[in-house]
């Protein structure tokens, strides 16, 4: 795989045997990489490779490893036959919208979280990342109860609003590490010369939080783009499904298309591929935000 | 952005209550008004969490301890009784799910963790090639998981699975359904999961590897400690809090487990891989039976909330300055 490439021999000129020793260790280090690359990839492959096979081909014994007579119809059925255009429309309204609201109120409480004297801040902060970490079936039945009490089971208002409330606890939990780490002065001085708070929020802390808010938007777009259970409580009905419901409920009673579903999903994929690999380095520092100590 | 931002240690020892403390012996009128503030900005999140996620928690513990009525335009509570905890204690299938969930949790983040520090271990000794590699690994934990959960069925599947035309053979040529096992589908499920869960597991590791402290591993060294030794007895120690933390968010997501059972396996074969989320939902919204469900989801709640006063207790000690309240 031409991605895991071994890195250049070591320059400096070392004695014979601790040399030898290194280059061993280089080569198992190597070959462990590439095992766990293909561990990670294989099934990967394997999902975009049956998206471009036939019905007949998906099903061959002995499997294609890969796709002799590669088609595209797989797409074409996806879209026309299933109504997987409806639900990438349903996730992408409801996960853009539902991120902005996060970042709109995240910011803000963030900011207050980490420079203004708020009591009770660090049970605040305790009771967040709790409740970002609690099961979400504790809430399905509740949020149904109440959704369908106000007539918004099987609308994007609904579910958006169970997404920004579901996601603003780890929102704020990083935004809040990142505006820890902006030095003070600038917003002390925004403050003398009497910029108004908002103002101050708005000008002085977002461009210098910028990468903050970039993880925080990134995490609160994956998790709407992915969750599954409470929109298959409070969404179900065929023209309100986001892209996970519709996956999860794809097929008939007794075959599974599996042409179609991995067309489909690669197409789901994509952006979030696409995301996850330009800001990597966002997505690290977010997934170890709280995990390593400063 | 360098690597060494990307990597950038939450700031929680720079706590403003330390700053804000040594002050508030002369509360100035500024400082009130700030307090007001801090209201302001933070409350329309906070009512809004708790309007979604705390007032559903309670109305669901009031929920697990009433009779529910659900009809055709509403739904109504009443009494005060025990009875849906009693079903729920007694029956089968909730003792059921609580053993599996329980020890599907142990086994998969126990494997998640070693593989996963062994992975962070081999990515530290990369150079070039590391930052293609933890892309790579941000692809399973980024798929939507109803959609690896279809995958691996295919790669299950009984009659035309890849797993199945490899196994085959070593089974005298007949079809291998590693689904219609109780034994085998909670291994297979176990693999799906470790498959999407661990690549997470390894980037907090190896955000904790490149963050120990090199002059005591060059200290070791230099006292003649061999890789091994200084792995064992210098580098694994100062990673357990980083491991920790690890541990306690996989546990707690693994006992919230929904998704994968409900796409691979739909609980079964029986209720062989049936999880406390899987049975709380499928009696509320499949039997539609509130009281009961809510009774489960409350117990997985409950357990939830045990494993959260580990989590804060190891939380705790890490981040001593910043719970002073």
């Amino acid at each position: 795989m031409s991605t895991v490439t071994a890195p250049a021999a070591t320059p400096a000129p070392a004695p014979a045997r601790p040399r030898r020793r290194a280059d061993g260790a280089r080569i198992i280090t190597v070959v462990a990489a590439l095992l766990v690359a293909l561990f990670v990839a294989l099934p990967l492959y394997w999902m975009v490779a049956t998206a471009f096979k036939s019905t007949g081909d998906v099903a061959a014994d002995p499997p294609q490893y890969f796709p002799t007579h590669p088609t595209t119809a797989n797409f074409g059925s996806a879209f026309h036959q299933y109504n997987f255009g409806r639900y990438i429309e349903n996730s992408a309204v409801v996960s853009v919208i539902a991120t902005l609201l996060v970042l709109g109120f995240g910011i803000f409480a963030a900011y207050a979280l980490a420079r203004l004297p708020v009591r009770g801040k660090a049970g605040v902060m305790m009771t967040l990342l709790m409740i970002s970490l609690f099961p979400t079936v504790a809430l399905a039945a509740p949020l149904y109860l109440l959704m369908r009490d106000i007539g918004w089971l099987n609308s994007y208002q609904g579910l958006i609003l169970a997404y920004t409330a579901l996601n603003l606890p780890f929102a704020i939990w990083i935004l809040r590490n990142y505006f820890l780490a902006i030095p003070k002065e600038m917003e002390e001085v925004a403050w003398m010369d009497g910029a108004s708070p908002v103002r101050t929020v708005v000008s002085i802390i977002l461009p210098q939080a910028k990468p903050g808010i970039f993880t925080a938007g990134i995490f609160a777009f994956v998790a709407c783009w992915t969750e599954f259970l409470i929109a298959l409580t409070l969404d179900n009905d065929d023209a309100h499904r986001t892209i996970p419901v519709g996956i999860a409920l794809f097929g008939g009673q007794f075959t599974t298309p599996y042409g179609t579903i991995f067309a489909a999903s690669a197409v789901a994929m994509l952006p979030i591929a696409i995301l996850v690999l330009v800001f990597r380095k966002a997505v690290v520092s977010g997934l170890t935000a709280g995990a390593v100590k400063g | 952005m360098s690597a060494d931002q990307a990597i950038h240690p939450p700031d929680l020892d720079n706590s403003p209550k330390k700053r804000g403390r040594s002050r508030s012996g002369t509360r100035s009128g500024l400082e009130r008004s700030s307090a007001r503030l801090g209201w302001a900005f933070a409350s329309p999140a906070l009512l809004l969490v708790a309007a979604v996620t705390i007032f559903p928690i309670v109305f669901s513990l009031i929920m697990s301890f009433s009779n529910v009525n659900v009809t055709g335009d509403g739904f109504s509570l009443s009494g005060f009784t025990g009875h849906n905890f009693s079903i729920v204690f007694t029956s089968d299938l909730w003792q059921h799910a609580i053993v599996f969930t329980t020890l599907y949790t142990i086994v998969t983040v126990i494997v998640e963790i070693i593989l996963g520090t062994a992975i962070a271990l081999v990515l530290e000794r990369l150079t070039a090639s590391r930052g293609w590699m933890m892309a790579l690994l941000l692809l399973p934990w980024a798929i939507i998981t109803v959609i690896s959960a279809q995958l691996w069925s295919y790669v299950y599947n009984g009659v035309y699975g890849v797993l199945n035309v490899v196994l085959s053979p070593l089974n005298g040529g007949h079809d291998i359904n590693v689904l219609g096992g109780s034994f085998s589908a909670t291994a297979a499920m176990a693999v799906a999961d470790i498959w999407k869960t661990t690549p997470f597991v390894a980037i907090i590791a190896l955000a904790g590897l490149v963050m120990l402290p090199g002059d005591i591993v060059e200290a070791a060294r230099i006292d003649g400690a061999n890789a091994w030794t200084i792995f064992w007895r210098v580098r694994l120690p100062l990673l357990r809090p980083t491991l920790s933390i690890a541990v306690l968010f996989r546990i707690l997501q693994a006992f919230g487990l929904f998704d994968l059972p409900y796409v691979l396996t739909g609980g079964g074969p029986g209720d062989s891989t049936e999880s406390l989320a899987l049975l709380g939902w499928k009696v509320m919204f499949n039997d539609l039976k509130f009281g009961p469900g809510a009774a489960v989801a409350a117990s997985t709640a409950g357990i939830v909330l045990i494993a959260c006063l580990v989590f804060l207790k190891v939380f705790r000690s890490q981040v001593g300055s910043e719970e002073t309240a």
